[in-house]
């Protein structure tokens, strides 16, 4: 089995006519950890209820651990386990007893039930809390409760609908650890979040949702080279119609010349250099530089550059600083992140929507 | 396995119950609470209504009449006055509810009036007062007149005769059955139908908007697992409920049980049954408890009033006697009726209790039929 998620121009309309999701084809590789973003109202949490088999689809195939969500959906419900945003624990049965429940509602098996329970508890570290009512801990401990009553039946896949809101950053990163744990171990998580840095953090892969489609796939590294590219191409083809004004008459076509000139993305690559020794030898040298567009101080010790995008720019402002005495303690490239990528394919796919194309 | 998961769903409501401490005082104090103001607060007698009599003459008959006014429960004489537009002004300012007026000529024989001066704003009193008062003075009339014909030495023996011409002689089949009597079956049909309402809201309705119910359906579990041990808690919550509240009108007002207990705890089990299925067929499609709320209450409240729960169905309007017949209610309340008012077995009260059952039934499948596991 290939993948894990597996859809089809799948298709939900509601009551009211509302297509939340339109002709999706999402696929999530299996024993990955395949994360699903989008802005609200997206379909992102339809597209997770039809995958678990809470709602019916209208149209369209959707297969989850290889089985299909309509015609086999207790095979579905056997491979799956899901950790919602809103705890959804009996907030006054203990953390074991709801544990023992789903046990129960999962049909596993009595004679190793006590026993997988206890390894479970143990690894999220909330075993000395097993006889504490879950109305009386703390909202991370919730979330561990709840990752234990989806995972006690040991599924295939697990999905996460914004696991980590409202918590503290360390209970944060126990969680990372443990998808990526559990991923090791052989599992397919499915993450949808909005919280950039985490999906970028733990995903292999990436689909962005967006009016019911998947408007962009790749991994996070990807999608930011795609980003870039796009910044690229997009300039060039801005330049060529200032070009082809300006051969037309720069006088004649100033206003639409200027419209297009505050088009243009900024496309240089930001480096920031913290070094020992700045002098003005090794300003100016680095402005003599081709690659090298701009170059600000930071107090004594910082440098912010704006580059040329090339192979070799960043090699050679390295040499150019050390040339001229300087010692580098750290540098960092500025390179979109996975934000960026997400407010510009979010924004296209809106504007698209917006034309009627 | 299936059997597991049901037990689990009862075992969760009840440790839910025992935990959750204002629940479970609650199912302990609503129906001793709902029995003791039914019964004191409605319990149908007027008694005690204060008045105030205005004496304009004195004499034998006067007294007598004082007398018989005194000694009615009804009255509460909070004073006797020889103005009789003081006594008015007290009836206006709402100090007593009536002024009996006896006039200057009350001694004279042809010509006794008296006067009942009485705030009718107060309809109930007033249905109370005006047959008493009638009827005292009627009482009255009769013993002045029966005296005139013996001072006159005629037969006395024929005098009684004639005043007996008619003889009525009433037979209360059922006893001595009071308003409480009366009202208790309504209030026990009543209290289990809007408590299940409101039980099972929190249990569907409620859990639905919490996610709960959501992390149960997405395990391999049907619909009706689920369901059946959410609706067998209710029951057996709405049972301790209703036992409850029988036993605190037995205590408390002497409430008289005249059928079958074991039959009565049949109608108890199954009208429950029939309430917990209707509450879950609305919660079927509620996905939070606000939207739940919404639907039941323009149901239940008029079901109530309509069912004849505080009086009889045959006092209403010809419509609404109709549609009271295609609501489980009125099953419900005729069987706890026939049961505890009037002794009935269970071949009087089979076709109540065969509807209800139909109304179980109905309730079920719609309810299972159109449940979904959507959060």
């Amino acid at each position: 089995m290939k993948y894990a998620i597996e859809t089809n121009d799948l298709v939900k309309v509601y009551d009211n006519n509302f297509k939340a999701v339109d002709n999706l084809n999402l696929f999530v590789e299996n024993k990955t950890i395949g994360g699903i973003l989008g802005p609200n109202g997206a379909g992102k949490t339809t597209t997770i209820k039809m995958l678990t088999c809470l709602i019916p689809k209208t149209s369209g195939e959707a297969k989850v651990a290889g089985f299909d969500i309509t015609k086999e959906p207790d095979e579905v419900r056997n491979r799956i386990g899901m950790v919602p945003q809103m705890v959804s624990l009996y907030k006054d049965l203990t953390v074991r007893e709801n544990v023992e429940l789903c046990a129960d509602f999962y049909n596993v098996d009595q004679s190793t039930k006590d026993k997988k329970i206890d390894d479970l508890l143990e690894l999220v570290d909330i075993k000395y809390a097993q006889d504490k009512y879950v109305k009386q801990l703390s909202g991370g401990m919730q979330q561990k409760t709840s990752v234990v009553a989806s995972l006690v039946h040991s599924p295939d896949i697990l999905f996460l609908d914004e696991p980590t809101v409202g918590l503290d950053p360390t209970t944060k990163r126990v969680l990372w650890d443990l998808m990526v744990d559990l991923n090791e171990e052989g599992r397919t998580i499915i993450l949808c979040s909005h919280d950039m840095y985490e999906v970028d953090k733990i995903c292999d892969n990436i689909n962005i949702i967006d009016s019911g489609k998947v408007v962009a796939n790749d991994t996070p590294q990807g999608l930011k080279d795609q980003l870039l590219s796009n910044i690229e191409e997009n300039n060039k083809q801005i330049r060529e119609s200032i070009f082809k004004l300006e051969q037309e008459g720069i006088d004649e076509n100033k206003e639409q010349i200027n419209g297009l000139k505050s088009s243009l993305t900024d496309e240089s690559e930001k480096v920031t250099v913290l070094v020992s020794n700045i002098n003005e030898d090794m300003l100016n040298s680095l402005e003599n530089l081709d690659v090298v567009q701009e170059v600000t101080t930071l107090g004594n010790t910082r440098l912010n550059i704006s580059l040329k995008r090339s192979e070799t720019s960043v090699n050679e402002v390295i040499s150019t600083i050390l040339k001229n005495g300087g010692n580098i303690a750290s540098i960092k490239t500025n390179d979109p992140t996975l934000e960026d990528v997400f407010v510009a394919i979010t924004a296209k796919s809106r504007r698209r929507i917006n034309d009627g194309t | 396995m299936e059997r597991k998961k049901i037990w689990w769903m009862i075992k969760k409501d009840l440790l839910t119950l025992w935990r959750h401490k204002v629940q479970f005082v609650s199912l302990i104090l609503f129906p001793i609470l709902m029995i003791a103001l039914c019964g004191w607060g409605m319990g149908g007698t007027v008694e005690n209504t204060p008045v105030v009599i205005v004496k304009q003459t004195s004499g034998y008959i006067t007294d007598q009449a004082i007398n018989a006014i005194k000694e009615d429960k009804t009255f509460e004489v909070k004073d006797i006055l020889s103005d009789p537009d003081e006594a008015k002004k007290m009836v206006d300012k709402g100090e007593v509810k009536s002024a009996i007026i006896l006039s200057s000529d009350f001694e004279k024989d042809g010509s006794r009036n008296a006067i009942l001066y009485i705030d009718s704003s107060d309809q109930m009193t007033t249905q109370m007062v005006v047959p008493t008062t009638q009827r005292i003075f009627a009482s009255l009339s009769e013993q002045i007149e029966i005296n005139k014909i013996a001072s006159a030495n005629r037969n006395t023996n024929q005098l009684t005769s004639m005043k007996q011409a008619i003889k009525l002689q009433i037979n209360k089949i059922y006893g001595e059955i009071e308003y409480i009597d009366f009202l208790l079956p309504g209030v026990l049909a009543m209290t289990m139908f809007m408590s299940s309402m409101l039980g099972l809201g929190d249990s569907i309705a409620g859990e639905r908007e919490r996610g709960e119910l959501a992390r149960l359906f997405m395990t391999p579990t049907s619909i009706s697992s689920v369901l059946t041990g959410k609706i067998i808690s209710q029951v057996v919550k709405e049972m301790i409920r209703a036992i409850i509240l029988i036993l605190s009108a037995m205590l408390i007002f002497n409430v008289v049980l005249n059928g079958s207990l074991a039959l009565l705890i049949l109608v108890m089990l199954i009208s429950v049954l029939c309430f917990v299925g209707f509450a879950m067929m609305i919660s079927a499609t509620a996905k939070t408890q606000e939207d739940y709320i919404q639907i039941v209450m323009p149901l239940a409240i008029p079901m109530m009033f309509i069912c004849g729960v505080f009086f009889p169905k045959e006092t209403m309007p010809w419509l609404l006697q109709k549609i009271s017949y295609i609501l489980p209610l009125t099953y419900a309340e005729d069987a706890f009726r026939a049961v505890m008012l009037q002794g009935a077995g269970l071949s009087s009260i089979a076709m109540d209790l065969v509807v209800l059952l139909m109304f179980t039934a109905l309730f079920f499948i719609v309810g299972v039929v159109r449940f979904n596991r959507d959060i």
